[in-house]
């Protein structure tokens, strides 16, 4: 035994072995931690997409879809965008894991520290408008992500379900002539019925989202007119008993 | 030198940092109980376990500025150890056996993992447990090593296996039960 410490000392003379230097330990460890952050600055990027999009969602028109609320979440989940935010979360859980301490975390402690990291980042990046942005992005880029995810433009393009919107090009009476999002051309029809929200102008050139019933390939019975961002509700507070009636002759 | 053999592991350290002789009494410290970790993972003669173990001083050498003081030095070394065994055996693509223990050892072992005291068994039933403690994979014999030959806490476990304390636990318990179902399936009775 006692020659084993001598040949190990020799051996560390002879080939001149030496410790290796510590930044490289410390720039390893850094390294793994800006990785870790950057996946959860990821998955905050992706929680703010899944949030634009199920924000700009008219969440109170599943009645007039035959559904209830619970069918109509799960037809418009951003599921890609959730499996992938999963995927995101796993790995920085199994990163933190790999950390130089991180067996010694306890694992709720790192899930929560994760979620909250998530959420943090990604309220922030919400607020600057990035969600919206890289999704405008990823549909002009990638055409099957555009054709699999549910947007605003897809629920209010429906006309033979009832939804439409578009841009008002001329208000004439109570007929409005609108271009849909594809650029067809439509005559609405307003009536002593059709509720319009208080917070809509019919102007040329505003974009409106409309309710109603499709007549034919060009004409379309309004029953209910809300502008395009938001529901037109005017601040909080104010209800169905707020909106005016557009009545024309 | 009387001085340097006084000193900390955390010290003895710093010291061989700058110093390889340092070096040397860590190694003194530690080249027992890593010597007998090392053969009771493996199968191995006792030159090759000495071999491994120079492998693992010149590693643990090579990474002294990677030790943290907040961890008992002897898990950083039993983990470095750890390591070289489970590269060992991935160079040489074989399975690790623990039939290397010794009597005692075994007898420690056998006695904590299925409450079977030594004057109760015979040297037959005492064998065909080995055989199974044999068959165990891995992960569950080091474990139970580490745990019942070695008696690390549960804590020192953690920072050698790098494992959460919630899973040392659960291998602990998960081998003993593999073990006594290994002993149901072969019918021994020793109780």
């Amino acid at each position: 035994m006692k020659n084993l410490i001598q040949d190990t000392l020799n051996k560390i003379k002879q080939e001149h072995i030496a410790p290796e230097p510590r930044w490289k330990f410390l720039s390893r460890k850094i390294g793994i931690w800006i990785g870790i952050i950057a996946v959860v600055a990821l998955g905050a990027l992706v929680i703010s997409v899944v949030y634009f999009l199920l924000a700009q969602l008219d969440w109170d028109v599943y009645p007039l879809m035959h559904q209830n609320i619970f069918t109509y979440g799960l037809s418009v989940m951003p599921y890609f965008w959730l499996a992938f935010l999963a995927v995101l979360a796993l790995l920085a859980f199994l990163a933190v894991r790999k950390t130089e301490n991180g067996y010694r975390f306890n694992w709720l402690l790192i899930v929560f520290s994760i979620a909250i990291g998530i959420l943090a980042i990604g309220f922030f990046i919400s607020r600057v408008g990035w969600g919206g942005r890289f999704n405008g992005m990823m549909m002009h880029q990638m055409p099957y992500y555009a054709q699999n995810v549910a947007t605003k433009e897809k629920q209010w393009m429906q006309p033979e379900a009832g939804f439409l919107a578009g841009t008002i090009h001329t208000v004439s009476g109570s007929t409005l002539e609108i271009d849909d999002l594809n650029n067809s051309t439509w005559n609405v029809q307003l009536t002593k019925q059709t509720l319009i929200r208080p917070s809509v102008t019919l102007a040329q050139g505003q974009m409106i989202k409309i309710i109603g019933t499709r007549k034919d390939a060009q004409n379309f019975v309004a029953s209910e007119i809300r502008p395009w961002v938001g529901q037109g509700m005017m601040g909080s507070g104010q209800g169905r008993g707020m909106m005016n009636n557009f009545i024309r002759n | 030198m009387i001085e340097e053999k006084a000193l900390t592991d955390a010290q003895l350290v710093e010291s061989a940092k700058l110093n390889p002789e340092s070096f040397g009494f860590l190694m003194e410290r530690y080249q027992g109980s890593l010597f007998h970790y090392i053969r009771r993972l493996t199968q191995l003669q006792n030159d090759d376990v000495q071999d491994l173990l120079q492998e693992v001083f010149i590693k643990i050498y090579q990474n002294l500025n990677a030790y943290d003081s907040d961890l008992k030095f002897s898990s950083w070394a039993y983990r470095i150890a750890h390591n070289q065994v489970i590269d060992h055996f991935r160079r040489v693509s074989s399975r690790p056996k623990t039939n290397a223990l010794e009597d005692y050892e075994w007898d420690k072992l056998i006695q904590a993992s299925v409450h079977l005291e030594k004057e109760l068994a015979n040297k037959d039933c005492v064998e065909k447990i080995k055989s199974c403690i044999q068959d165990l994979p891995m992960k569950y014999k080091e474990i139970l090593i580490l745990r019942f030959v070695e008696e690390k806490e549960y804590e020192e476990i953690m920072d050698i296996l790098r494992k959460p304390k919630g899973t040392v636990a659960t291998l602990i318990a998960r081998g003993k039960q593999e073990l006594k179902k290994k002993m149901k399936e072969q019918s021994i009775d020793c109780f």
